[in-house]
């Protein structure tokens, strides 16, 4: 039934064409998950910051299920064409695509445009742990992969793995022997780490703001390309201490892969004019974000050489064959 | 102890301004609306309501006592469908059920709906003083709860429940083994790997809880009502005007208490909280009742005092680790430092150091938030109990719409519309079957935290089971379990004996 | 009779629980000491075990529903399938309306008491919960109007 439907709808739109598919009516910011979390901000990033330069109030809607699983699918059956939708996504959807989550939706399924922020990985400790510095952590995991005990908010093969499995590779050591405990979200990972469970905690930067000056933990290095700005100057990256670890949280959109160009690029055209704004830059900030503002051909390129490298290490790591 | 004092009194000084008053009743009273749809409870009610109240332009104080007053709005509104229509509003409510329903079927709705925002009012009061003596050392003791004493927690409340309602003591264990298995559909926490998904993405991330419990509860009740109704076994309902009796208040007020405390200690720990809490503190006052034991699940006041103490004070633990760590430690304090961090205010150690008017202006306004709730909702007990008068031909529709809207509200997935239907029938077949629902529902609350925290620690312990056992609290809490298990063995046959 | 029949479609259930349990979960490389497939395992013993008892040592219970009462079942099931399919594409104003005038109706209201009825649950809730709620509904077919 669900399927007829579906496919009414579909003929349907062929028959009465895509006259003036350019002209963005009641645009819509799809977050393909429950109320609340992280892809709910990335559109409301959108909402703010973006939503005016398009002349009508931008709408958020909700579409959970499979860890946006669902939401690719429809965007690949029936809504390919959909000019005024936009899906928010992130690195672990990235991810998802390059470990086959998603079934047969690969990254050519989709078109990707525009960003709205990054977070970053970073590798934290308590703040009497032994550790003081990456290298001191480091040359413990050389000495032995399983001495001692790696957590993080995810599963075995989510974003928060993949950085301690990097961390690991840009040593030289098998990540399939470290001790990896998964938790429940940062939260309860940040707890196991106080709580002496774990040693080490693979965790983001953003969330990070509120233990900076609390003296109870410490963040031994950010696995940014590049210094960040304040609060967090202080910090070294993983990359100036000599290890090829870097993870940047992406946080943008993609529209269904048989939009028109006229659409993708006044949708393009709106990111762009926002990028430049300080207001779009203050709700960038109040949401917790890192700017990364990159939009249209460029991102798509940038996107796609990010899933061609994180199905290597994902190779490499064991996770698909 | 002075520093308390007078941070409090400053807190009250923000929180009794006449427009912090005005939002706290304002929210208490919208928290109640929204929570009285089934299925949402104060998670999805402060989240719903949160832009709005971002969106009045309130300064930082005003607006996080009006989330205070939504929450315990919501918390309480939860409780009206619980008792009225035996469909528990959030998984804190389904002890709630067991024993406030049938009162309610009894023709004292007023009195189990009285009794309830009572025993929740002194939860939450007891709940915020310790907050407000011992929050910092407790978050300290929380930090040190390890995965495996977790394991032995959970251990701790199935030997509880296994004193639950239910004839025949096979099918509560099956029940349990239902959530249980229930739990395990989606991908794996530790893993990554889909387990029992068949392929269909809609659960690709396991079932929703609303969705089970909406399914298993409201939309099996509303099948068996349409059943009774239509084979002309439904009995009109007495409604008579009931309400707390001082007799009542002097039987559950030791209950009250005990709930309340263990239900704080329960509720500090990240994670853990109200379904716990409240299936624990059930437990206890059912094994503290003796020879009563046999009136609970038919309408006792302190099987409705135990958990509603119970989670309303765990639900003031879980701001503990919250304010004093700035780590969420449920899924609505996770919303509530949301909001913080939305004005600006940064959760933690530091907020009292940096932001003394909003931490305690916060804590003052629990104090108010639990009065505004009982302010509002004793005078309206009588309102809503008259829910009840609706004939059951428009009553039974509404059941459907309601738990639609909790369900699509919510999740906003047509596909868990359909799941909530499968569910329903399954469980009016248990229920036909003379199952009791409640272990279905803990069991799938109960059977993350289990699995994960059980491969956690063993993770930790590069699989060595003498973990399991290694610390003091883990190996208190077996004791315990076993205790809680044997002890009314051992009383039977110690009465058989002196009959003899 | 009725746990008996029960207790056959557990086996059933839990079989095919039990065999997806020990022969089709496998984490790709072994990380935690019992990966993704020991706890399936032990609760599908567990629940095997008590179906098994209950199909030997089944409770009485009368399951016995007149055929009429079997049929209006039947319907109310076919009712709330209808009420899910046409949700969205509906919106929750006309879909809600059907839903409840057509179940009062089989629930023995008269039929003008019931489209009244039917209509003031459609508008009225939508109106407390989208305008004053803020909850997300569908809109559907009206939503032109809304």
């Amino acid at each position: 039934m669900k399927k007829l439907f579906a496919a009414s709808v579909v003929m349907a739109g062929c028959l009465f064409g895509t006259a003036n598919a350019a002209d963005i009516e009641k645009p819509e910011c799809i977050a393909p998950a429950k109320p609340g979390g992280g892809f709910d901000l990335t559109c409301r990033v959108a909402q703010g910051g973006v939503g005016d330069k398009l002349g009508e109030p931008m709408q958020v809607t909700f579409m959970p299920g499979g860890i946006g699983a669902v939401a690719i699918t429809l965007f690949n059956t029936t809504r390919t064409d959909d000019p005024n939708a936009i899906v928010a996504f992130s690195s672990g959807s990235l991810l998802n695509i390059a470990t086959g989550k998603y079934g047969e939706w690969t990254e050519n399924d989709v078109r990707f445009l525009a960003t709205v922020g990054a977070d970053f990985g970073a590798v934290i400790v308590r703040a009497d742990s032994e550790y003081k510095t990456l290298d001191d952590l480091m040359n413990k995991v050389k000495e032995d992969e399983s001495s001692l005990a790696i957590g993080a908010g995810g599963s075995v093969g989510s974003q928060d793995w993949m950085k301690a499995a990097l961390l690991l590779k840009a040593v030289d050591s098998d990540p399939r022997k470290m001790i990896y405990v998964a938790y429940d979200g940062g939260g309860d990972a940040l707890t196991g780490l106080l709580g002496g469970s774990i040693d080490v905690y693979t965790g983001d930067i953003g969330e990070m703001t509120a233990h900076l000056g609390t003296g109870q933990l410490r963040v031994l290095a950010v696995m940014s390309p590049e210094r960040l700005p304040e609060p967090f100057a202080d910090i070294p990256t993983t990359k100036e201490l000599g290890y090829d670890a870097e993870w940047t949280i992406m946080r943008g959109f993609y529209m269904g892969k048989n939009v028109s160009d006229e659409a993708y690029d006044k949708w393009v055209a709106a990111f762009k004019e926002a990028y430049g704004t300080e207001e779009f830059a203050k709700i960038q900030k109040d949401k917790g974000l890192l700017p990364l503002n990159i939009a249209g051909k460029d991102l798509d390129e940038n996107v796609k050489e990010r899933i061609k490298k994180l199905r290597e290490i994902a190779r490499e790591a064991g996770l698909i064959q | 102890m002075n520093e308390v004092l007078s941070g409090l009194s400053g807190g009250f000084g923000v929180a009794l301004m006449p427009l912090n008053l005005f939002l706290v009743l304002i929210g208490c009273f919208a928290g109640t609306l929204i929570g009285a749809l089934p299925g949402i409870g104060p998670i999805n009610g402060v989240a719903i309501l949160l832009p709005i109240a971002y969106s009045l332009g309130l300064p930082p104080e005003s607006a996080l006592i009006l989330l205070a007053g939504i929450y315990y709005g919501a918390e309480y509104g939860g409780r009206i469908s619980s008792i009225l229509l035996n469909v528990p509003g959030d998984a804190g409510a389904v002890m709630t059920t067991l024993d406030g329903n049938p009162m309610a079927k009894r023709g004292e709705a007023g009195r189990a709906l009285s009794i309830s925002a009572i025993a929740s009012f002194v939860g939450g009061t007891i709940a915020v003083i310790l907050m407000s003596l011992f929050g910092p050392f407790l978050a300290k003791f929380a930090l040190t709860f390890t995965p495996a004493d977790y394991v032995a927690l959970m251990v701790f409340a199935f030997a509880s429940l296994s004193s639950l309602v239910g004839k025949n003591q096979v099918k509560t264990l099956m029940g349990a083994a239902i959530g249980l298995m229930l739990a395990t559909v989606g991908i794996d926490a530790n893993t990554g790997v889909a387990r029992y998904t068949g392929g269909i993405p809609d659960i690709l991330a396991g079932f929703d809880f609303l969705v089970v419990v909406i399914g298993f509860f409201g939309m099996a009740e509303l099948i068996h009502l349409v059943e009774q109704q239509i084979s002309g076994k439904l009995k009109l309902l007495p409604i008579g005007k009931s309400f707390v009796s001082w007799k009542d208040l002097m039987q559950i007020r030791w209950t009250m208490l005990r709930s309340s405390i263990i239900g704080f200690v329960i509720g500090v720990l990240p994670g853990v909280g109200a379904s716990v809490a409240s299936a624990v503190t059930y437990g206890t006052e059912m094994r503290m009742a003796g020879e009563d034991r046999k009136k609970f699940g038919t309408g006792d006041p302190r099987g409705l005092a135990a958990p509603e103490s119970g989670n309303n004070a765990a639900a003031g633990g879980a701001m503990v680790p919250m304010l004093t760590l700035g780590i969420p430690g449920s899924g609505t304090t996770a919303i509530l430092l949301g909001a913080l961090m939305l004005f600006n205010v940064t959760p933690g150690p530091l907020m009292f150091e940096q932001r003394p008017e909003i931490a305690w202006g916060l804590i003052a306004s629990m104090y108010i938030g639990n009065l505004a709730l009982l302010v509002i909702n004793l005078p309206l007990v009588g309102l809503f109990a008259r829910m009840l008068t609706i004939p059951q031909k428009y009553l039974s529709p509404l059941i459907a719409v309601l738990a639609f809207i909790g369900v699509y509200s919510v999740v906003g997935n047509p596909f868990d519309l359909f799941l909530i239907i499968a569910f329903g029938i399954f469980g009016w077949v248990l229920r036909k079957l003379e199952f009791s629902l409640a272990p279905i529902i803990l069991g799938f609350v109960l059977g993350h935290l289990f699995e994960d925290n059980l491969r956690r620690a063993l993770s930790i312990s590069r699989g060595d089971w003498s973990i399991l056992v290694s610390t003091w609290e883990s190996i208190g809490l077996y004791v315990m379990a076993v205790l809680i298990v044997a002890l009314p063995v051992i009383i039977g046959i110690r009465n058989r004996r002196k009959a003899k | 009779m009725a746990d008996r029949l029960f207790a056959l479609f557990a086996l059933i259930a839990g079989g095919i629980y039990t065999y997806v349990a020990f022969f089709i979960i496998k984490a790709p490389f072994q990380y935690d000491p019992l990966g993704p497939e020991t706890w399936p395992q032990v609760l599908a013993v567990v629940f095997l075990l008590c179906s098994l008892y209950v199909l030997v040592r089944p409770d009485h219970i009368q399951f016995a529903l007149g055929r009429s009462v079997w049929l209006r079942l039947l319907m109310l099931v076919v009712m709330l399938g209808g009420y899910a399919e046409l949700y969205e594409p509906l919106g929750f104003v006309i879909s809600t309306a059907l839903f409840c005038c057509l179940l009062s109706v089989m629930l023995g209201a008269n039929r003008l008491h019931s489209v009244a009825f039917g209509c003031a649950t459609g508008i009225i809730g939508y109106g407390i919960c989208d305008y004053l709620l803020g909850l997300n509904l569908p809109e559907g077919l009206l939503a032109p109007f809304l």
